[in-house]
């Protein structure tokens, strides 16, 4: 087994974005949103990544940060970094592409209200079913409001 | 034949994962399945934001009562490799043995829960007897019978003594002859056969595009495993194999899970009878730098990842939490259709969901609108009865 150099990222990433190579066996792709497809699709083909790993989200307080982590037989985390506004946090699904980023697009979804255009049912799969419409609590600037219910029996049955 | 709608779940609050399915199935055939594992979440990624790096170990602890060594090692790996220490190679080795002791113990609860669902109670015993061997190794050497405590950033946070590794020794001894029995006893019983060949099969395309992890992913000829394709601990230096498989269904599993037991307790005395002299740990800094990590680990149901982000400071600015039953479920929805009802608890046991009681089952009938409520030990016993009527013919 041989671990993926930078270079061959680069090649198989010409027209995706810049290539930098983190650690033994870490190599990172920065990406637009509107590329994220075209990149899944040479890291399952040119690069031979056949596992999806994680998508991996962090709140900036300014932006949203997505790592769609794969790897392969090369044993090498290959991770493709993008950016999203957090006006408007829209990107597009990759369930068809990579099977596993259905459920993991579901739960991201629900705890930062990132929406996956193309994906079948992005329903509630993690928070519980009476939490409010339109909290995210994995979000920096997101703090329990007093007045809102979170779920559970009502105060008064408790 | 009119479809029928099988909520399964949701919860029982003293279960580990409370999950809740909807089972479609036309007679006894399932068609399709949908989700809900929303019913444990207790903000524990949104709670490591707001304690320092001492404090949240022992919180992620407790992600899991299975896996608990497993979140701790991963998340402290993580931030060494951040600051940049280097963890005492006595410490590498001690995780390395509460690691492998734990997948004993997560492996052994499993065989007994999976022979459990099948009616198959004398297998159940004995492993769960056997079990206690390997809890009481893990009390002995840590204090603890779950929640081991052993980790903290820069080593761990117990020595063990000679005399204290020659008991070990000994206790483990007789797991050797149990665990050849277990692979003997999987191949000759006819119950252990009908219930689990051919159940739940994933050929090796499916399992990757599925994106299964650990012994589901071995059992379908996956070689991939985290302690040989992310060294850690002290995995780079022990010798062992990992165990595949090419059956890829409920005995493929298992026959994976019980190779890995015999390799867990070699692993476990070669790491003892060589265990490296030296300290248990160095000291870290307070602050970590800012910077990314992606820390892998090999959890008894497979690769878990965290993904840490520090930024300076004595907090995680983010901890994102992978854990490998999140990554297994798609392989449960993908292989259950075209099985029967009557194989939904060992397919849905097979993945080691920590689930398997799961409380309720509602069954409509949607020719009628006819609702009645069946509990998963009726589940149980209906897939029982619906195999030795299958006997009988």
């Amino acid at each position: 087994m041989t671990y993926l150099t930078s270079a061959e990222v680069s090649e198989a990433m010409a027209d995706i974005g810049p290539v930098e190579a983190i650690r033994r066996n870490r190599v990172q792709v920065t990406t637009t949103p509107g590329r994220i497809r075209a990149a899944l699709r040479s890291a399952t083909s040119r690069l031979q990544c056949d596992h999806l790993v994680q998508i991996a989200t962090i709140d900036t307080g300014h932006e949203f940060e997505l790592f769609y982590l794969l790897t392969g037989a090369h044993r090498t985390v290959l991770s493709i970094r993008t950016l999203l506004p957090r006006d408007r946090p829209k990107i597009r699904s990759v369930h068809d592409l990579l099977p596993p980023a259905g459920i993991y697009e579901r739960q991201i979804h629900d705890l930062l209200g990132i929406t996956f255009d193309g994906h079948p049912n992005l329903g509630r799969i993690i928070l519980n079913e009476d939490w409010p419409e339109g909290e995210f609590p994995l979000r920096k600037d997101w703090k329990m409001d007093p007045a809102k219910s979170y779920g559970g029996a009502p105060e008064e049955v408790r | 034949m009119s479809e029928v709608l099988i909520p399964i779940g949701p919860q029982h609050p003293a279960l580990k994962e409370p999950v809740s399915f909807r089972v479609i199935a036309e007679g006894e055939l399932i068609k399709r399945l949908e989700l809900d594992i929303s019913y444990n979440h207790r903000g524990i990624e949104k709670a490591a934001e707001s304690r320092d790096f001492v404090k949240v170990v022992p919180l992620l602890e407790r992600v899991c009562g299975i896996c608990s060594h497993s979140h701790a090692t991963a998340f402290v790996k993580g931030i060494e490799e951040v600051m940049g220490l280097t963890v005492p190679r006595r410490a590498q080795y001690l995780r390395t043995v509460i690691g492998e002791l734990e997948r004993m113990h997560s492996h052994l609860l499993w065989l007994g829960v999976a022979a459990h669902e099948i009616g198959f109670n004398t297998l159940f015993m004995w492993t769960w007897r056997d079990r206690e061997i390997v809890q009481d190794v893990l009390e002995e050497l840590t204090g603890n019978r779950v929640n081991y405590g052993m980790n903290e950033i820069g080593g761990v946070r117990r020595d063990v003594s000679e005399a204290l590794i020659a008991r070990t020794l000994i206790r483990l001894k007789p797991l050797h002859g149990r665990f050849t029995k277990y692979a003997e006893i999987i191949e000759g019983e006819r119950t252990i056969r009908v219930r689990f060949k051919g159940i739940g099969r994933l050929s090796r395309e499916e399992a990757l595009r599925y994106g299964t992890v650990g012994p589901t992913a071995r059992a379908s000829s996956v070689d991939y495993d985290i302690r040989k394709d992310d060294p850690y601990a002290a995995y780079e230096e022990i010798p062992f194999k990992i165990v595949t498989d090419d059956a890829g269904d409920v005995l493929g599993r298992t026959r994976v899970r019980i190779g890995e037991l015999e390799e867990s307790v070699r692993i476990t005395e070669y790491a003892l009878r060589n265990l490296p002299a030296g300290s248990l740990k160095v000291t870290s800094p307070r602050v970590a730098p800012k910077a990314d990590v992606v820390s892998r680990y090999e959890a008894p149901r497979g690769e878990l990842v965290h993904y840490i982000r520090t930024s300076g400071g004595d907090h995680v600015e983010r901890l994102d939490i992978r854990t490998p039953t999140l990554a297994n479920w798609t392989s449960v929805a993908a292989s259950l259709p075209g099985n029967h009802i009557a194989d939904i608890p060992v397919v849905v046991a097979a993945i080691d969901p920590c689930l398997s009681c799961t409380s309720r089952i509602t069954i409509i009938d949607s020719g009628t609108d006819e609702t009645s409520v069946m509990t998963w030990d009726e589940l149980r016993a209906h897939g029982r009865k619906f195999y030795r009527g299958r006997e009988d013919r």
